[in-house]
């Protein structure tokens, strides 16, 4: 599977990768710093460090992990499905479909830390679903822009019911305010095991697709010809984005922006091919998402900035230096 | 500086003093907009600012209508049995004009922080008053209250509600300075991602020193803020001290309690080891004002202190 094209990259995505999972644990906001953390990786007897470390940045880090792939793994297959480079997870209600979810929870009352995972994912795929039954009318999901147009509107509407129920219930704006900017700060272990196994189901799912989903890419009539068929293909692919989508939602909030500019700069390093393209998302996803993280402890520490905001100012300049540097990587 | 428009103020309230002396209006009050005149004795008040009911009330009037309490639907906890019938004229910080209307109050208590424009639209509808805004003061209370007393008419009312709350301040610091050092203490709000620390300029943290604790920010609230940014979890260690006082924006500071609780970085603290840790309604703690809400907030730290003795 790992051919010459793609060697290079991963392995320097993956050194990177490695070289970042280990900052992530000795980098903070507090007072363990670098010199203690790593002393403790040596266990050094400081229980306050040991914490810190084990307690505190390892299920961060590994939320960032998780979280990481799961969006530019979206992010790829979304711009396969709708064959546009600029598709995103928030394009097709995903991201919104979750927030009302948890914003309806919260006005019945529900409080924030229970209740989010299972109920983010199922809105997810809730916001998905409305987005392909408009797209069943009439043979339009058989157009990928329609789809996309779709799925813009719905996110609108989806966005504006979320609003209004904040401004109604001014409880729930209060306790979702921080959960809409996205952050990877006080995740436990737990929020991460509960929606490993919905992650990992959609990414079994998705081993098996790769191959008749980049044949997407050479458009509908030709993938027909190889024998796939596009309107079933495209249905579980978004399937498997609703649960990835969901899955990083719940626990890390909406991230902004890792979607879109990690496929990009994949398909840059290594070409348009999906079947590359998607397992150099892999490292890259989290490397992003963890670089940011870190940087948002140590900007305003003692306190935190939002990741969300962060991975957008990350990567935005990535995005433009890759539009700038070459042709725009096209999709086929 | 003396604009044009606060010389047309001027000279309007002037003639307004020249023309109708005759009538009822009485007495004449230094607000944020300037003079207001009020009624000697106003029947029909509107309160859209939580110090405003809460001084109403400890003055002896009971307003017709009210906003409420913020992440609320009704007035704070600590005063609804005692306005059952109150009407809901907005929410925090969000007027519903046409209930003021509807009302037909002749008199109306507003917040320091009321916008221009609003008073404007207001003070069309009965006298608006409004107290000058002194930023974030520990004390800023009190000058509310006693213009909201003033207004009201009931300036003995308030001055006995004050006193009563400087006494009872007073016995409880010198039982808690008891044993000679201050005890150490932070107000926090607790939020999904990590404490505010709040400010040491606010009504509650006043309320607290005042009581003889040694409220503390740990330098973290810059000037002029009501509270500092949401602290890392990592940087707990910050809020330690002898006493916590612990919020949220809601009601129930159990809860708060709670959830701070399934955070190990805080069950972690020596504070709160030590069970030194007060859950406290945040409605009252963080938004409330007023000789009331004194008199609720060491109703708390009483409360604390004493079960804290008996342990």
């Amino acid at each position: 599977m790992i051919d010459e094209k793609l060697r290079r990259p991963m392995q320097a995505a993956l050194m990177l990768l490695l070289v970042t999972c280990v900052a992530s644990l000795l980098i903070g906001a507090g007072d363990v710093g670098v010199w203690r953390s790593l002393m403790v990786l040596f266990r050094a007897e400081d229980a306050d460090a040991a914490f810190t470390v084990w307690s505190l940045r390892l299920p961060r880090t590994l939320v960032g992990l998780a979280v990481g792939m799961a969006l530019a793994i979206s992010g790829a297959l979304l711009q396969a499905i709708s064959r546009n480079p600029l598709a995103e997870p928030g394009l097709l209600g995903v991201s919104a479909g979750s927030a009302l979810a948890v914003a309806i929870m919260l006005s019945l009352g529900a409080s924030m830390m229970e209740l989010r995972v299972g109920m983010a994912q199922l809105g997810a795929l809730l916001g998905c679903a409305c987005v392909l039954s408009v797209t069943r009318l009439r043979g339009v999901g058989n157009d990928p822009i329609r789809l996309v147009l779709a799925g813009a509107a719905f996110s609108s509407l989806l966005a504006a019911l979320t609003s209004l129920l904040l401004l109604m219930d001014q409880r729930a704006a209060d306790e979702i305010r921080f959960w809409v900017v996205g952050s990877l700060a006080g995740r436990r272990v737990d929020d991460l095991l509960a929606v490993l196994p919905s992650m990992a189901l959609a990414g079994l799912v998705l081993l098996a697709l790769v191959r008749p989903l980049s044949s997407l890419a050479l458009g509908e009539r030709a993938s027909a010809g190889l024998g796939h068929h596009p309107g079933r293909l495209r249905l579980l692919a978004v399937i498997i984005v609703a649960l990835l989508v969901g899955g990083a939602t719940a626990i890390a909030g909406p991230i902004a922006f890792v979607g879109l500019v990690v496929p990009f700069l994949a398909r840059s390093l290594c070409g348009p091919d999906l079947r590359r393209t998607l397992w150099l998302c892999l490292p890259l996803g989290p490397l992003l998402v963890l670089l940011a993280d870190i940087l948002s402890r140590c900007l305003v520490a003692p306190s935190e900035l939002p990741l969300g905001v962060l991975t957008a100012i990350c990567g935005a300049p990535v995005l433009i230096a890759v539009v700038r540097a070459r042709r725009l990587p096209t999709l086929s | 500086m003396l604009s044009k428009r606060n010389l047309f103020c001027t000279l309007g309230v002037l003639a307004g003093v020249a023309l109708g002396s005759s009538a009822a209006m009485a007495r004449s009050l230094d607000t944020a907009f300037g003079e207001v005149e009020v009624n000697d004795d106003p029947q029909r008040v509107v309160t859209l600012y939580e110090g405003a009911l809460d001084a109403s009330l400890a003055a002896g009037v009971t307003p017709l209508g009210a906003i409420a309490t913020r992440g609320g639907q009704q007035v704070a906890n600590y005063l609804r049995d005692q306005v059952p019938d109150i009407q809901m004229v907005g929410l925090a910080g969000e007027t519903n004009l046409e209930a003021v209307v509807a009302l037909s109050p002749d008199l109306i208590l507003a917040s320091p922080r009321l916008p221009e424009a609003q008073y404007a639209l207001l003070s069309q509808v009965a006298p608006t008053v409004v107290p000058p805004s002194s930023g974030f003061s520990p004390d800023a209370w009190r000058d509310e209250a006693l213009l909201f007393g003033e207004a009201l008419g009931r300036e003995p009312q308030i001055n006995e509600a004050l006193a009563a709350v400087d006494q009872r301040a007073e016995e409880l610091k010198a039982r808690i300075n008891a044993e000679g050092q201050a005890p150490s203490t932070h107000l926090v709000r607790w939020m999904p991602q990590g404490p505010l620390v709040m400010s040491t300029k606010l009504f509650s943290t006043g309320m607290l020193s005042a009581a003889g604790f040694a409220v503390e920010d740990s330098g973290l609230v810059a000037d002029q803020r009501p509270h500092s940014d949401p602290l890392s979890l990592e940087a707990l260690p910050e809020i330690e001290g002898d006493w916590l006082f612990l919020a949220t924006l809601n009601e129930d500071g159990q809860e708060a309690l709670e959830t701070a609780s399934q955070s190990e970085a805080f069950r972690r603290l020596d504070v709160v080891q030590r069970d030194q840790v007060v859950a406290v309604d945040g409605q009252l703690w963080t938004s409330a004002s007023g000789p009331l809400a004194a008199q609720a907030v060491l109703d708390d730290i009483e409360t604390a202190v004493e079960s804290n003795a008996t342990q």
